[in-house]
């Protein structure tokens, strides 16, 4: 009796797995299109959100010492208000690219827009 | 047993050394290969740290422990830390360590013709960066200046005597935080590591990174030119950074030792490369104080690679860095 290296069920298999890496692959460069902001206070993530998902704007009111407002919008997150004194988050402006960052040193608070070019920034 | 009976038997060997080998390379990867990251503020500034190893969750831990003990050190806003107590006595017998920093600091001092000093605590104070800031009287400049200077201090093996002035790290102290962490890596099981105080960047292990130099026009997270290195400290002194204006005109935090002013010249901004992290601190204001020709020759002296962006967006590079150096916005030209 001649065995056949593949029964039909292996086949099946196969093409099971090409398909799920295929759709994984497709999954991974939708993620990396994303436009996706990532607020963390004292280095724990407090929210993420899909920038190009946003319909109309919102506040994020942080419960922060001093007390930082967070404003979203389609494409962009930015500082709208902040207690501080040198106001230097808010002066940041619009976040609206990959890798854009604002920081309420204050309110220990970090806006970046995921998915940076770069390993690290100097400045 | 015929030839598929073969086949299929070095096909089953094949499947089960793929599966082990796989089983052990993640084992492996997940094992000796950790990655911790973590972002955290101390020193008045935001740290963030990625660690790949096996002691990476390790090091993450002794990293912060780390530089939040430098903190109480160097900072003079705290009347307990060894740089205040060292500000109200003018002098003192330093630990080993603060001896090494103030031995390195006054020679990149002494070299640098004074362009850097870290006598300028007062008149830093007098501009109120970062808090209230107001353009001082130039004749209570005056008055401190002449009181302070580098020259002015003398370290005689451990022991340190101010003859005027206020001692500030502030210039440094990101990149003392970066030797520091630098010898926490070097004693741990660690493979690979990028850290960034304030921007102040350690690059540990030989793996390349690419380091974006940030765009001075910019937001904090964009770049206008990249650097792939590995294995050294990178350090960026820009006149973007706490800066105020009053009518009508712009003022920025990197003093000139010699006026009490912010630096008036063609730069915007100086990024230097150097295995030492207070060096490459210490010379990144240095040289945006001397400009590019003197700059550049001073960071020759200390065996270090720069890079200077002007305030017309021309781009100079040294011999060394040049080739690492990558100009991706296109509205800035290297020379």
């Amino acid at each position: 009796m001649k065995t056949k290296l593949f029964r039909k069920g292996d086949i099946a298999v196969i093409l099971v797995i090409l398909v799920a890496a295929a759709a994984f692959r497709l999954y991974q460069t939708k993620q990396s299109d994303k436009l996706e902001a990532v607020i963390t206070v004292d280095g724990k993530t407090v929210e993420t959100i899909d920038l190009s998902a946003v319909e109309s704007k919102r506040v994020i009111e942080l419960d922060t010492a001093p007390k930082v407002v967070i404003a979203v919008e389609k494409g962009a997150i930015y500082f709208e208000e902040a207690e501080c004194d040198d106001k230097l988050c808010i002066n940041c402006g619009k976040l609206s690219r990959k890798g854009d960052t604002a920081v309420c040193l204050p309110a220990k608070t970090v806006v970046t827009v995921s998915g940076s070019d770069v390993d690290v920034m100097t400045y | 047993m015929g030839g598929d009976g073969v086949l299929k038997k070095i096909g089953a060997i094949f499947a089960a050394v793929a599966a082990v080998a796989i089983v052990a390379f993640f084992v492996w990867d997940g094992v000796f290969n950790k990655t911790a990251s973590k972002e955290f503020f101390a020193m008045d500034t935001v740290i963030s740290v990625k660690i790949t190893g096996k002691d990476a969750d390790k090091c993450v831990a002794e990293i912060e422990k780390c530089v939040a003990e430098l903190d109480s050190i160097l900072t003079r806003h705290k009347t307990t830390s060894e740089i205040s107590i060292i500000n109200k006595n003018s002098g003192g017998n330093l630990s080993d360590k603060t001896a090494e920093y103030f031995r390195l600091l006054l020679d990149v001092s002494k070299k640098s013709g004074g362009a850097f000093d870290f006598t300028l605590g007062a008149v830093s104070d007098l501009w109120g960066f970062g808090k209230n800031p107001v353009v001082p009287e130039v004749a209570e400049i005056q008055k401190l200046l002449s009181e302070c200077g580098y020259n002015k201090v003398t370290l005689s093996g451990n022991e340190l005597t101010v003859g005027g002035g206020i001692i500030d790290f502030g210039a440094v102290g990101k990149g003392i935080a970066l030797d520091e962490i630098r010898s926490i890596l070097e004693n741990a099981k660690v493979k690979e590591a990028v850290i960034s105080v304030g921007g102040s960047v350690l690059l540990y292990g030989e793996k390349e990174a690419s380091v974006g130099i940030r765009d001075p026009y910019g937001n904090a997270g964009r770049s206008i030119a990249t650097l792939s290195l590995a294995d050294t400290c990178i350090s960026t002194s820009g006149s973007y950074e706490r800066c105020f204006e009053e009518n009508g005109k712009t003022y920025h935090h990197i003093i000139d030792p010699k006026t009490g002013f912010p630096v008036e010249n063609e730069l915007i901004s100086v990024t230097v490369i150097s295995q030492n992290g207070a060096i490459s601190d210490a010379l990144s204001t240095a040289c945006f104080v001397l400009g590019v020709e003197k700059g550049a020759a001073l960071a020759k002296e200390f065996g270090c690679e720069a890079v200077f962006i002007t305030k017309d967006k021309r781009v100079y590079a040294t011999d060394g860095a040049a080739p690492k150096l990558e100009i991706t916005d296109t509205s800035y030209t290297l020379i």
